[in-house]
């Protein structure tokens, strides 16, 4: 995946469970944890994306891979928090919450622990795992978070909320209510 | 010693893009009027600012080109060059070299880019020949192909006198704490109400800093005001080049320069503005010679205003052309399948802000395609702002643009739905009242309701948004007004008025309808600011049939 990296960091991974399945990203993108407290649903988006929270004063959207990757609503306990990470939106670097189950650990994965995607299998779509990290007997998905939520996805979210709005020839504007 | 040359080099280019841009305007007055002296001077002087920076920046050939424009110009000076419309052209050309070869010579090539070639050999061109005519001083210099009436220049504005150049970030960052500011008063409000006037020299002090606080809240706002006038101005160079490019004659005319608007308001309405004159130049100003035959003057008037008026800053853009074409625009929206026959005039010419319709007979570079004055009225509604169209056929057309006088605060009155909370712009409200049990049945997206005599259309929040909770036994409706017509949005819960800060939602959210931005609530939740004319124009394409009733 990547050459030897100069700076430990590079080679280090937040590990978190989501639906018992451990996953990973690396640490570099993330800026922090919290506890999840109360998210802010925006209406119109598909259920994956659960809403915006507030961040100290800034707003950041909260995204449950759960719901995404097919296998259920998160729900709601004790350990359950956000991973503050940091993408890159058409350019501009975002700041987006992933909800987790419960935060695992900090591994030290070098180029040799980790192993290519599986070409099949796991539950999640391939493209969004960049690696398996190898960990005793165990595997973590080491997800390639700029794919998961890529910028082509989020902006197609964009674009089905516009939909709604009436389209030419769709509905004539009635009497008196011209848009 | 990296960081202050770090700043002499974005000094350089701030100041840089001023003088270029004072060359710019200076260069069509004087197309104008060749007789302008002072604009001549104005550009000497900016050019030899520009090449002496870039000398001792280092910046050689940006510093050699500055020379070779400083020299056509000493020509000029002289008489030995008639300043007609190719001169202009290639001068024109010659700030664009600059403006693309500086900012490429600060991050380290030292070049020239943009149309550098041809506008060098033009520039040397005019160097090599001795003196093209002996024309003396005063009298007007001929122009080829007739370049602008011979309306002498409008006077830009007094240049302030004492004025320092402040980061856009530290303003972004004042602004922030001025929000917080909003916030951190209304709950200390809130505390003090809610417990009662226990200690009468605590309220005392309250109210002082409460004063003082909200003194400073508005100094930070004022701090972020600029003038208007320069935005506008800088339009000039493409009105005078699109109107060149399309055969047509046009001049920019500009009112209300010292109306002041917040930064950020700026940036956002650059390229609306850029639009909608592109707009007026392709389809609503005529050609030279129709125009005289309609007795008009051969030159076409773009006209940017701008005032205030209340709590809001009104721009138009009018220009004296044909007017809309009320009959191209039902043909357009007949083929788009959208039925004419029972729209009144306004109406009809508000079918311009339609997604996909466009009256264009082609597609030129950025007309045509449909999209544009969607997008602008899109990019207005979402600073909270409302558009509107006005024509005369043979006389022309005004666009009006109504926007709040700041982005970052906003009055809200603060709504329940579902669980959530949401924000409705205080200006936009009329009044509230308890939605009478027959009238709704706690069911159904939008129904009608009898105030005063009238028929009140309403939308039912809850359900527009697809809220999960159950009807509560009550429901109130708040009363909005939208483009001088009323309706009702029928909510769970009524908060009462609030002061809050307007953050934005980012590019993920920007395709949802109805919501126009969020805010951060005193108890530290988000709401969302609802977007009252898309929603208004959601429930309308949802249940037509209601609306229809109600206006009918």
């Amino acid at each position: 995946m990547d050459g030897v990296p100069s700076d430990p960091t590079q080679s280090q991974y937040l590990t978190f469970f989501i639906a018992e399945e451990e996953y990973g990203i690396r640490i570099l993108r993330v800026k922090e944890i919290i506890r999840y407290d109360t998210v802010t649903r925006v209406p119109s988006t598909p259920r994956w994306i659960r809403g915006v929270l507030n961040l100290r004063g800034i707003v950041v959207p909260v995204v449950d891979l759960a719901i995404k990757f097919g296998i259920r609503e998160t729900p709601i306990a004790r350990h359950t928090c956000v991973v503050i990470v940091e993408t890159d939106l058409e350019g501009e670097r975002t700041l987006m919450g992933v909800v987790a189950d419960q935060v695992s650990q900090v591994l030290e994965l070098p180029p040799q622990e980790i192993g290519a995607p599986p070409a099949f299998g796991p539950r999640i779509r391939v493209d969004y795992i960049a690696g398996m990290g190898r960990v005793g007997k165990k595997f973590v998905h080491l997800l390639d978070i700029d794919g998961v939520l890529s910028a082509g996805e989020l902006l197609a979210v964009s674009a089905a909320g516009a939909s709604a709005e009436p389209a030419p020839g769709e509905a004539a504007p009635p009497e008196g209510a011209v848009t | 010693m990296e960081l202050e040359d770090d700043l002499l080099l974005q000094t350089f280019a701030a100041e840089s893009e001023e003088n270029l841009a004072a060359i710019e305007q200076s260069l069509i007055a004087l197309e104008r009027d060749p007789r302008a002296e002072e604009a001549l001077r104005a550009i000497f002087r900016s050019a030899h600012t520009i090449k002496g920076n870039a000398a001792t920046l280092g910046f050689r050939a940006v510093a050699e080109f500055a020379h070779l424009f400083e020299d056509v110009l000493d020509r000029l000076r002289k008489h030995q060059l008639l300043f007609g419309t190719a001169l202009a052209t290639q001068l024109l050309g010659a700030v664009d070299v600059l403006r693309q070869s500086i900012p490429r010579a600060i991050a380290g090539h030292d070049g020239l880019s943009g149309p550098a070639p041809e506008v060098t050999a033009a520039l040397q061109q005019h160097l090599l020949v001795e003196a093209e005519a002996s024309a003396p001083p005063g009298r007007p210099a001929a122009r080829d192909g007739e370049a602008a009436a011979a309306v002498p220049a409008q006077p830009g504005p007094e240049l302030a006198t004492r004025s320092l150049r402040v980061d856009v970030e530290k303003l972004d960052r004042m602004l922030r704490l001025a929000g917080e500011i909003a916030v951190a008063r209304g709950r200390q409000r809130a505390l003090l109400e809610a417990s009662g006037p226990r200690d009468g020299e605590a309220l005392e002090v309250h109210r002082e800093t409460d004063r003082l606080l909200l003194d400073l809240q508005e100094q930070i706002m004022q701090a972020r005001m600029v003038p208007i006038g320069p935005v506008f101005r800088r339009h000039e160079r493409a009105v005078r080049d699109i109107a060149l490019a399309h055969g047509k004659l046009a001049q920019l005319s500009v009112e209300g320069d010292e109306v002041e608007v917040d930064t950020a308001v700026v940036e956002h309405m650059r390229d609306p503005l850029t639009h909608m004159i592109r707009n007026a130049l392709d389809h609503g100003l005529e050609p030279p010679e129709q125009r005289a035959a309609a007795g008009k003057p051969r030159a076409g008037r773009v006209t940017l205003r701008a005032r205030r008026d209340a709590g809001s800053i009104v721009i138009e853009v009018a220009d004296d052309g044909a007017g809309l074409d009320l009959g191209r625009i039902r043909q357009a929206a007949a083929e788009r399948g959208i039925e004419t026959s029972r729209l009144r005039e306004g109406e009809l010419e508000a079918l311009i802000f339609h997604p996909g319709l466009s009256t264009a007979p082609e597609v030129t570079e950025l007309s045509g395609r449909g999209v544009g004055m969607e997008v602008v009225r899109r990019n207005v509604e979402l600073l909270r702002g409302t558009i509107a169209v006005d024509s005369v056929r043979g006389a022309g057309t005004t666009v009006s643009i109504r926007l709040p006088l700041t982005l970052a605060i906003i009055d809200g009155f603060s709504v329940g739905a579902g669980e959530e909370t949401y924000v409705v712009p205080l200006d936009a409200v009329v009044e509230c009242l308890e939605l009478p049990r027959e009238a709704g049945a706690g069911s159904g997206g939008c129904g009608l309701i009898e105030v005063r005599g009238a028929a009140l259309p309403f939308l039912r929040l809850r359900e527009l948004f697809g809220l999960p909770a159950a009807a509560p036994g009550r429901e109130n409706v708040v009363v909005v007004s939208q483009d001088g017509r009323l309706a009702g949005i029928a909510v769970d819960a009524l908060f009462g008025r609030s002061q809050t800060v307007v953050k934005p939602l980012g590019q993920m959210f920007r395709g949802v309808p109805g919501v126009a931005g969020s805010t951060i609530l005193g108890s530290g939740r988000v709401a969302l600011i609802l977007d009252v004319p898309a929603l208004l124009r959601q429930a309308a394409a949802r249940h037509g049939g209601a609306a229809a009733e109600a206006t009918a």
